[in-house]
């Protein structure tokens, strides 16, 4: 869709709060098909959508849900960045009529600025159904807005609003006595204030408006200049009068707030009922339950393990078929395309990518089906309200919980599922720690390689590997949030948002989206990855040969079959094989790497088996096994007669397991992520620490493999042990017991203290 | 008349308060001032979640939750007998 204005378009914005049914609105007007949630912040880019009327084409710009213009997230700025824009066009105000008061200081801030917006008062069935009734005549007038009331998720209401919109004759209503305008003192502040800029508040934009409000109620005054700086101090004072306490400058944005609450409360009263009880009892007792102190947990962790099992164990009937269907595929090519280098791109790079891709859409398709019920129902706030002290403890958000846990399946449809945080950097950060939770794919591999190197106890080993896991990425969530903390101060708010019954066509849509969404974005980066790492992997074609093994095997199958001469086809036929792999350039690339990775005590087999690794970390297994074939049949007993030990062998897997994600997760992070740069430097992040940590590793255990190592030794080994186990179970003791009863130390007159403490 | 001021974060569930205060220098707090949390607003603790953090408030005729960070920036007051 092009920003192209015909004769005839008009463009239109949706601003409104977070849960106010923008996008439900905007779904109705364009009839395109979006994202329709039942919690904040489901619009995290600015979307268009076009409708062509009698009367010509309206644009219709999506912005992203904000309680006040006020940004505390980049995403929220955008609504005062397009602010002038948009003030050029048409403005509609969704205001979630059920929450009126708070909805409305949206609306207030927009009429203060001048904007006046067209107002969907939406949701508008539950309020009259509670009892609310509005005169839409007197709202109109009091504030210079045009109202229409709708039920947007059912699209009541919006023709007749869509109707308005497209009307040729002026949309601007004249208003003599706006009650949500700006007081004269404040009004006469903002004119000094523009003043000062050499502006004049008749011509400024909007924006400037803005922007003058703000320095009156800046946080830091220091920095403004002297003139505003007087303007605020007579401000302070004029309000003060009639006052039994002066206001000081610093509480104006307090003042600001209070004053706007103020004018909203006497627009309510005076136009409109608002019923008595807006919560429903039955949603109440819903509530009490689902979030009950001892059920709640439970509850959500049933409800977790039903998604899980039904997402990864259901899944894998729909993924055989996948599975089976690309086989086919594969032989068809195989059976139907001549031999040769066409017929290997065609049934080793291209089907098997696609194939690649094609295995992840059960599990995505499942698991978005569930979030949709979860999200549109309302529980996944609720989820998230439970799930957040823990998740906290690692800086992340309650709504991080989901994606997490499903990690453990799949990281590809886990990183997906961060869509359900709102706020861009703990969606980022969630994302970053994703490809740390061990999926179900890597299992097996760490089972192969615990068996090949540690026949005896391989469950021990596991055991630690998952250990130090587990703490890197605790220490990684850790690190973060403290390193960004000056960066993000988005505050921590959860709007609970009432319990709704999820509409079929809003979860069919968001099924629909997911997959097609993958499929296109994700798709094409899996797609292209896996044909890179194949083409590595045969490329070049004619790798030099030390000897002429063709001619010298020719002659081997000529003779008599006889037992000595098939091993000697064997051994020659190996040979050849592990000669050519080393010709190709991912065996040449491993070579280029190996200084780097020989500080790790890996030869440069380990090197060249963690290329493919990239692709699916099984491929270092495979790969090590014929790398290793010379050796020995056996990958373990291979290994061990190069020289590697126990150790090495240890700290492999331990760089196996955390130095890069897999291809398709890497690939769905890089598409929602949006950002090139945070997808690399998150790549430098995993390698760095699997770095850092395997060198460890090696040092702490060859300090140990010493017998004779000196005390000191000894004890930075014991220490680091302590450390780490203490660090651990810090954080465990924090989410569980943590600063809960402190607080209570820190209130001693609190009289609920014995009730409301270590319940 | 005697009244006791309270932190939000201590205000016990169940309770409701009148937010008396809340911490302007807070770049937080402007948020919460532009959600209504403005001084003289009833509030009402709903629930502490299971692991005692964050905690649902009813303010406004809707329901919000916030972190022990957040809730702590504002003051409350209640009438003892009320509760």
């Amino acid at each position: 869709m092009s920003n192209k204005i015909t004769t005839n378009s008009r463009n239109v914005y949706l601003v409104g709060n977070p849960n106010s049914g923008k996008t439900s609105l905007f779904n109705a007007i364009t009839g395109e098909r979006h994202r329709v949630g039942n919690w904040p912040g489901v619009t995290v880019q600015k979307i268009e959508g076009i409708t062509d009327t009698a009367n010509g084409r309206l644009i219709i710009n999506d912005l992203p849900g904000t309680y006040s213009l006020t940004p505390a997230t980049p995403e929220e700025e955008i609504v005062l960045k397009t602010l002038d824009e948009a003030a050029t066009g048409i403005i509609i105000n969704v205001v979630d009529i059920a929450n009126f008061e708070r909805n409305l200081f949206l609306t207030t801030q927009l009429v203060e600025l001048g904007v006046n917006p067209v107002v969907s008062l939406n949701c508008f069935d539950s309020f009259t159904q509670a009892g609310g009734s509005i005169d839409l005549q007197k709202f109109s007038s009091f504030t210079g807005t045009t109202p229409f009331p709708t039920v947007a998720r059912r699209g009541e209401g919006v023709s007749s609003m869509i109707d308005y919109l497209s009307r040729p004759e002026s949309l601007t209503i004249e208003c003599c006595n706006n009650m949500l305008a700006l007081p004269d003192l404040w009004k006469k502040a903002a004119e000094d204030v523009l003043a000062c800029q050499g502006l004049k508040w008749a011509s400024a934009t909007p924006v400037q408006r803005y922007n003058a409000l703000r320095e009156l109620i800046s946080l830091k005054p220091l920095e403004s200049d002297i003139k505003v700086q007087e303007i605020r101090r007579q401000l302070a004072t004029q309000l003060s009068q009639g006052r039994e306490k002066p206001v000081k400058v610093i509480d104006l944005a307090c003042e600001l707030a209070s004053d706007r609450y103020r004018r909203i409360e006497k627009l309510i009263a005076a136009c409109a009922t608002i019923p008595g009880k807006s919560i429903p009892a039955w949603q109440e007792k819903l509530d009490a339950v689902l979030t009950h102190r001892f059920l709640g947990l439970p509850i959500f962790a049933l409800m977790m393990a039903w998604v899980f099992w039904t997402t990864f164990s259901l899944g894998e009937i729909p993924m055989g078929w996948m599975e089976s269907l690309v086989e086919m595929a594969g032989n068809f090519v195989k059976a139907n395309v001549q031999e040769g280098l066409l017929q290997e791109l065609l049934a080793d790079g291209v089907i098997s990518g696609v194939g690649g891709v094609l295995v992840f859409i059960p599990n995505i398709l499942i698991l978005f089906f569930w979030i949709a019920i979860l999200e549109d129902s309302g529980y996944m706030s609720r989820a998230a309200f439970i799930m957040d002290r823990m998740m906290n403890s690692i800086g992340l958000h309650g709504r991080a919980f989901i994606p997490m846990i499903m990690g453990l399946g799949c990281n590809v449809p886990a990183v997906l599922a961060t869509r359900i945080i709102d706020n861009r950097f703990q969606r980022l950060l969630t994302m970053l720690l994703i490809p740390l939770v061990t999926c179900a794919a890597r299992l097996p591999v760490l089972v192969l390689l615990c068996g090949t190197f540690f026949p005896e106890n391989p469950s021990i080993w596991m055991f630690s590997l998952f250990f130090v896991n587990l703490l890197v990425l605790i220490f990684l969530g850790h690190m973060t949030s403290f390193l960004f903390k000056s960066v993000e101060n988005s505050p921590f708010l959860l709007e609970m948002p009432p319990y709704r019954l999820p509409t079929a066509a809003s979860v069919w849509h968001m099924l629909y989206e997911k997959a097609m969404h993958f499929v296109e974005k994700a798709g094409t980066v899996i797609l292209a990855g896996a044909i890179v790492i194949w083409v590595l992997s045969v490329f070049p074609r004619e790798v030099p040969l030390s000897f002429n093994y063709e001619a010298e095997l020719a002659a081997l199958k000529a003779q008599a079959v006889t037992a000595e001469t098939t091993e000697q086809i064997a051994a020659l036929t190996h040979k050849r094989d592990i000669e050519q792999m080393e010709g190709r350039y991912m065996a040449r690339i491993g070579k280029l790497m190996h200084p780097v990775m020989a500080p790790l005590g890996f030869s440069w087999r380990e090197t060249v088996s963690l290329i493919p690794g990239f692709l699916a970390k099984e491929s270092v297994v495979s790969t090590l096994t014929v790398l290793y074939l010379p050796y020995d049949e056996d990958l373990g007993k291979g290994m061990r007669k190069t020289g590697m030990n126990k150790l090495s062998a240890f700290v492999f897997m331990l760089f196996t397991l955390l130095y890069i994600p897999c291809i398709a997760t890497l690939g769905v992070v890089w598409r929602e992520s949006g950002s090139t740069k945070f997808t690399a430097l998150s790549l430098l992040v995993y390698f760095v620490i699997a770095y850092l940590v395997s060198f460890a590793a090696l040092k702490i255990g060859e300090a140990l493999q010493a017998s004779n190592g000196t005390a000191a030794e000894a004890v930075t080994i014991v220490l680091v042990g302590i450390f780490a186990g203490w660090y651990l179970l810090r954080t465990l003791l924090n989410t569980f017991i943590g600063r809960q009863c402190n607080s209570c130390a820190g209130c001693s007159g609190c009289p609920s203290k014995n009730s409301d403490c270590h319940g | 008349m005697v009244r006791t001021t309270y932190s939000l974060a201590d205000l016990p569930e169940g309770s409701t308060g009148t937010i008396r205060d809340i911490d302007a220098l807070s770049p937080t707090a402007r948020r919460l001032l532009d959600m209504g949390f403005v001084p003289g607003t009833p509030i009402k603790a709903i629930k502490r979640a299971p692991m005692g953090d964050p905690t649902t408030y009813e303010i406004r005729g809707y329901q919000v939750g916030l972190r022990r960070t957040e809730s702590a920036l504002i003051d409350v007051e209640i009438k003892p007998d009320v509760k």
